[in-house]
């Protein structure tokens, strides 16, 4: 029996180091961010599931996707106890992932492969280098040293990985990904209905009278798209955010829960609230008047835009 | 006659708030009035912007264009160019990569330098003339 466990973070933060990034820092791992309608953690313990492992457990801080919360240092302690408690369970092989990447893996050749190496400890493999994503037997590990050093300095086979890797590094990466799922250069497919060809919406997505949306193109869950806005060249707006009035976005992702205000232009850029990402010109702003970028409480409260706004100072400071 | 006077150069502030706005258009203020005023505007230095930041370039703009003349603005930082382009005015303003390159822009066609002995016309019919021969 196979067992999965996933931690949803990238190992240099495990690690306590900074994750790199093209345009200052980013507070959280690309992995767990939704992108065409779900994080690419989640879609690697879906494909995994479906791909017949027969249990996947997910370790991390994101409460939405794990059953305990839990801090950066006690990520492995977390791992070491699931393993050796499924161990017990009677597993006797274990795909342990640190989720920094999407990748798209094609589990029994992976096990038969590492079945057929005989090394206790398979280590996936990416044109580029070592991904942090091993297949290890249970027996390899006595319990007095921790696993992760066990797998990051002990010997293993190399497994290559044949499908799609995008190490989910910068933004960069995370836009690349989003216009690898628009142009199927990847399994990663939108959620909800293709209204048009390359025209995804979900359920609960409102777009106003004139706006336009251009392919390829998504719409997530409870999108407030408002009169006159124009969405195109690859955009994805992910659950709960709104587009206000007029605005116009261009290549550009706008994470969930968002709020972008009136008559804004945004190209080639990543919006998660107040954050600003332009990836063109390679800098992070961050947005303090609310009237042009916000964060959304979805729950509760009314969602209009126009109905909590605070007139207030626009403020923007690079990080 | 038209005149000019010297071409201003003024580095905008790091930081453009509310009170850095009033400090900045003390200085800039008085020269904004005279006759054709030419001001470039280098924005290298910014790394923070607020609306009264937008509002003040906006403004400056205004009463340049008022008088005759006309503000530049060079060099400007990615983050000023971002918010430029993000609140739509960013196509408002001439922008140059230098301030050399800026001031050298009011020289290019200097208003004296356009000939006013023959209408703008004459080339025109010129030309048709040439045309009417060819054929």
């Amino acid at each position: 029996m196979l067992a999965a466990i996933i931690i949803t973070e990238r190992v240099d933060a495990v690690e306590g180091k900074q994750a790199r990034s093209c345009a200052g820092s980013w507070p959280m791992s690309w992995a767990r961010v939704e992108v065409l309608g779900k994080s690419a953690v989640a879609r690697f313990a879906d494909s995994l599931r479906q791909e017949g492992c027969d249990a996947v457990s997910v370790i991390g801080s994101n409460p939405a996707l794990s059953a305990s919360a839990s801090g950066s240092a006690d990520y492995w302690v977390n791992a070491e106890l699931l393993l050796a408690n499924q161990k017990q369970e009677g597993f006797d092989s274990f795909l342990i992932a640190c989720c920094g990447a999407y990748v798209e893996l094609d589990l029994a050749d992976m096990r038969a492969f590492h079945d057929e190496h005989g090394d206790g400890v398979t280590r996936a493999m990416a044109p580029d280098g070592p991904l942090d994503l091993w297949m290890v037997d249970p027996s390899r590990f006595s319990g007095r040293d921790g696993i992760f050093p066990a797998l990051r300095e002990g010997a293993s086979a190399d497994y290559p990985v044949r499908g799609y890797v995008n190490r989910l590094e910068s933004p960069s990466d995370f836009r690349r990904l989003v216009l690898d799922g628009f142009s199927g250069r990847c399994r990663l497919r939108p959620y909800g209905t293709e209204t048009r060809p390359g025209v995804w919406i979900c359920e609960g997505a409102q777009i106003g009278r004139g706006s336009r949306i251009v392919a390829p193109a998504y719409i997530g869950r409870n999108v407030q798209i408002m009169e006159d806005c124009l969405i195109t060249r690859g955009t994805n707006v992910e659950s709960n955010s709104q587009i206000d009035f007029g605005t116009a976005v261009e290549d550009t992702s706008i994470l969930s829960s968002s709020y972008v205000g009136i008559g804004l232009d945004l190209c080639h850029s990543i919006v998660d609230g107040s954050n600003l990402i332009n990836l063109r010109h390679n800098v992070t702003l961050e947005i303090t008047d609310r009237v042009v970028m916000r964060k959304i409480a979805v729950r509760g409260g009314d969602r209009r835009p126009w109905a909590e706004i605070e007139r207030g100072q626009m403020a923007l400071s690079a990080e | 006659m038209l005149t000019s006077g010297p071409i201003v150069v003024m580095q905008v502030p790091e930081v453009l708030n509310v009170k850095e706005v009033d400090t900045f258009m003390e200085e800039l203020g008085p020269l904004l009035e005279s006759n054709r005023p030419r001001v470039v505007l280098d924005c290298s230095q910014v790394r923070s912007m607020e609306s009264a930041g937008v509002e003040m370039l906006l403004r400056c703009l205004e009463e340049v264009l008022k008088r005759d003349g006309d503000l530049k603005l060079a060099a400007l930082s990615p983050e000023a160019e971002v918010i430029l382009e993000l609140i739509r005015v960013a196509r408002v303003f001439e922008t140059f990569q230098t301030c050399e390159d800026a001031v050298r822009s009011f020289n290019a066609i200097p208003a004296d330098a356009v000939p006013q002995n023959a209408p703008w016309y004459a080339d025109v019919f010129s030309e048709l003339g040439v045309l009417k021969q060819a054929s």
